[in-house]
């Protein structure tokens, strides 16, 4: 038989197959074990324990082994906390350590778990099944799990359990209160309180000075500017340090510093946050209004001044900030100050007659007349007369006043 | 059972071939069964059954064209569980790699898998192409009828579908990063004068990245593109064989001194290098000479083997130990900063930056420059270079000679500027585009909340 020609190689190429051989099957083996290696087991086998010890073997056996997971197509969600938070509709883990706690049941049962999911309200990740991807504490994810920790974070005190009211918000913005949410009430009560729909527009309504916030919680934590913020670098603490004083963060702002205390800030801010367009089938909103109207007291005050002595003022716009007393127009806001006495206040607050300063205005006014209430010359010769109108009513008024005293006293008793 | 013959005695010794064998021995006992093994086996009927045993040297080609093979088979592989688990439309996208990577068994794995074969892909494959440029072995030894050259072109044409195929994929987790370095990846296309924006839409299929340019991408991915490489490799392997296998042997046989005596005829399947008629009285006898060549089965098998196993674990610990990424689903309106090219890329990006010259207000944009017109060149003079390289057929398959000292300097030079440009893209270029030394940290990226 013919022999072969010997090779050169054997020698060395049959062990080095043989290690690459051997790699191989490591490296099969080892990912073969870090695929099955997952927190959850353990959770799992521990929430097992648990229930053997309080409700006995034969429950424990009910206890569902592997991912859990809760789709919710309406929500395009598919989350599945349930897999290691197994115990949120058991009864009587009310005390046990996280993630082995039961869920308050009372908003549960009107929010139910398997058509509102978990990230909904609470954010975080509903897509993993470990603890760090899971709450959402990983680079790339924008929507962290809203916890008492993070609250802790952001200095929210005795709120620190309140982030998630933001979620809350997502449906229920339209509402003036809503039971539970506590922050996001109080915000909204600033809103009313402070007239800030006298330069912003909010779900439609309101002025043109500042930026519209019908959507603001949309704007990416990019398109910040955080050269004047110190600390974190978020859009939440962004919001924060703005309502604190705006003009520190953004130079040429015209917005007032309204002397908001920290946690009408911290509010405001997750009011801000809350405020973006959420894609929600219909049946997600049954029984929350879907749009912000005036109250009807608001309607019926804001007719009367539109139809009294003061029309003009409410007509034109001033009405939104000033108040003009003397002619029965009431402010909502009252950010400006009252126009019945505008006629003296130019020359003590800015050093012109009321004509100088309406011709040639300055500071927020100016920023007024020149972008919200656009007037022409005539125009604003017009309101000059009824700044005058108004300064003589008010000078009327304060002679009646001061003759009878005693006679308005009666009135007011009576 | 055995079939029976028909019009054959049973026993009589019959041409290899006639009756395929599903396997081959690794021990072949005499050179007529390592021989019949590569004839009647079709997994290995593309290999010589002798090869010249300088060609499987490590150190001269560093098997770099198998392991670009080797990796291609692993991305094929890889890629078939994704095509069941990936779902190619811009709201679903997201969600079904975020699936494949937490939920699905294996998932992360294969993803990984996927995606470093991908990445090391680009780098054999170009590694393959300087190995072929500074040993010569684009050239035609001495051989008849070689034809390296085209070759060489094919190859060429295989680099630019491999980035290809690269980029497309790159758009298909529908994620921040997918879309903008696919983003910045056709507006440089678009910088092409007169018919820019309409390259642009005919590559992303409209005027936007949308739908359109998912399914687009997603279809040259997975079928037209890893066709055409399909067949232009099998076109790249035949043209190996028809060509005479690698340049090293051609320098080989006209190294050797040829023996004294005529060659006595022997019983051969194929002659490296001179099958196609080389004077055999001379350059066959060293061929021929005992020592010089060795079985195909099981040298050249079990070497290919040691590559392919050795590139698949190596693919595999380092999908173990890489995490890939998934960054913030696409958003067209918040531009991560910064927005870089896929990798393979950056030192495009990078001229573009360079040649982008502010003059006042006056802006001359530079991706015309570096976008196109350079890396243009690059291409055409590469895929021209066997007709514009005259030096002596005899480098073909040397490394380094000396009598192509300037062309391989030059061609280093090039290749070293790119590799700077790169690693400054990919390092040292942080938001805005800005500069950072290695010892600068980066301003940090803000959050929501």
């Amino acid at each position: 038989m013919e022999q072969r020609t010997n090779s050169p190689y054997p020698k060395l190429d049959r062990p080095i197959l043989a290690i690459i051989g051997a790699v191989l099957v490591g490296a099969t083996v080892f990912f073969a074990y870090s695929d099955r290696q997952h927190d959850y087991k353990w959770y799992q086998a521990q929430f097992r324990e648990q229930v053997a010890e309080k409700l006995g073997a034969e429950r424990a056996a009910t206890v569902p082994s592997g991912i859990e997971q809760v789709w919710v197509p309406g929500l395009r969600r598919a989350d599945r906390c349930t897999t290691c938070h197994q115990a949120i509709t058991w009864k009587g883990f009310e005390t046990a350590d996280q993630p082995w706690r039961t869920h308050p049941p009372e908003i549960l049962a009107t929010h139910p778990p398997e058509r509102f999911g978990c990230t909904a309200c609470h954010g975080g990740q509903g897509w993993a099944i470990d603890t760090d991807a899971a709450h959402g504490e990983i680079a790339h994810w924008e929507e962290p799990l809203l916890s008492s920790w993070l609250g802790d974070e952001y200095g929210l005190g005795d709120h620190k359990r309140a982030l998630l009211q933001m979620n809350c918000n997502s449906c229920h913005r339209y509402e003036r209160e809503t039971p539970g949410a506590d922050m996001i009430n109080l915000a909204k009560k600033v809103v009313d309180e402070k007239g800030c729909r006298a330069c912003h527009v909010i779900n439609g309504r309101g002025g043109t000075i500042g930026p519209d916030l019908t959507a603001v919680g949309e704007k990416a934590p990019e398109q910040y500017e955080y050269g004047r913020l110190s600390g974190q670098q978020s859009a939440f603490a962004w919001h924060v340090a703005h309502f604190k004083d705006p003009r520190a963060l953004v130079q040429d702002s015209v917005m007032p510093n309204f002397h908001l205390s920290t946690t009408e800030a911290q509010a405001l801010a997750m009011l801000m946050l809350s405020w973006r367009p959420a894609e929600m089938s219909a049946d997600f909103l049954a029984g929350v209004p879907r749009s912000d109207p005036q109250t009807p007291e608001e309607r019926r005050a804001e007719l009367e001044m539109r139809t009294g002595p003061g029309a003009y003022f409410v007509q034109t716009g001033c009405f939104v900030c000033h108040s003009v007393s003397s002619l029965g127009v009431k402010s909502p806001a009252q950010i400006g100050p009252d126009l019945s006495t505008a006629v003296e206040d130019t020359q003590s607050r800015f050093g012109m007659t009321v004509d100088d300063f309406m011709m040639n205005p300055t500071g927020t006014m100016s920023v007024v007349l020149s972008r919200q209430i656009v007037l022409d010359t005539e125009q604003r010769k017009v309101a000059i007369e009824h700044l005058r109108e108004a300064f003589a009513a008010h000078q009327q008024q304060k002679a009646a006043n001061t003759a009878s005293a005693p006679a308005q006293g009666a009135d007011r008793v009576r | 059972m055995k079939l029976p013959l028909i019009g054959r005695d049973a026993d009589a010794p019959s041409a290899p071939g006639v009756r395929p064998v599903p396997f081959w021995s690794f021990r072949p006992r005499s050179d007529r069964e390592s021989g019949d093994a590569i004839v009647a086996n079709f997994a290995l009927h593309w290999f010589p059954s002798k090869v010249f045993k300088p060609s499987l040297d490590w150190n001269y080609s560093f098997w770099l064209g198998t392991i670009s093979a080797a990796l291609f088979l692993l991305l094929i592989v890889s890629g078939l569980p994704l095509l069941f688990l990936y779902v190619p439309s811009v709201e679903r996208a997201y969600q079904s790699v975020k699936d494949i990577e937490y939920v699905v068994t294996f998932g992360w794995w294969i993803r990984a898998v996927h995606r470093i074969s991908a990445h090391l892909m680009v780098v054999a494959v170009v590694l393959h192409l300087v190995r072929v440029f500074l040993t010569g072995a684009y050239k035609n030894g001495v051989g008849q009828n070689q034809k390296r050259e085209w070759n060489w072109v094919l190859g060429v044409l295989m680099l630019m579908l491999t980035l290809f195929l690269s980029f497309t994929g790159y758009l298909l987790p529908w994620d921040q990063l997918a879309f903008w370095a696919v983003t910045v990846g056709t507006n440089i296309a678009s910088s092409v004068p007169f018919v820019g924006p309409e390259v642009r839409e005919l590559m992303i299929g409209g005027r936007a990245i949308e739908q359109a340019t998912l399914i687009r991408f997603y279809v040259l991915h997975v079928i037209m593109l890893p066709g055409a490489l399909g067949v232009l490799f099998a076109y790249h392997m035949w043209r190996v064989r028809k060509d005479g296998g690698l340049a090293r042997a051609d320098a080989a046989s006209v190294l050797d001194r040829p023996r004294e005596e005529a060659p006595t005829p022997t019983k051969t399947y194929t002659l490296l290098g001179v099958a196609r008629g080389t004077a055999p009285t001379v350059r066959a006898s060293t061929i021929e000479a005992p020592g010089t060549t060795v079985n195909a089965v099981p040298d050249l098998t079990r070497r290919v083997l040691i590559v392919t196993l050795g590139t698949f674990a190596l693919v595999s610990i380092l999908a173990s130990a890489i995490q890939s990424p998934l960054e913030e689903p696409a958003n067209a309106l918040v531009t991560p900063n910064p927005a870089k090219a896929p990798w393979y890329f950056l030192w495009l990006q990078e001229i573009v930056t360079i040649t982008t010259v502010r003059i006042g207000g006056f802006t001359i944009n530079g991706a015309f420059l570096g976008g196109v017109v350079l890396p243009g060149l690059i291409v055409t003079l590469m895929t021209l270079w066997p007709w514009l390289d005259r030096s002596p057929a005899t480098l073909a398959g040397r490394w380094l000679p000396a009598d192509r000292r300037t062309q391989n300097l030059v061609f280093l030079a090039i290749a070293l500027v790119i590799l700077c440009f790169t690693f400054i893209g990919m390092y040292l270029r942080g938001p805005s585009w800005q500069f950072y030394w290695p010892w600068e940290t980066w301003p940090t990226i803000p959050s929501r909340i």
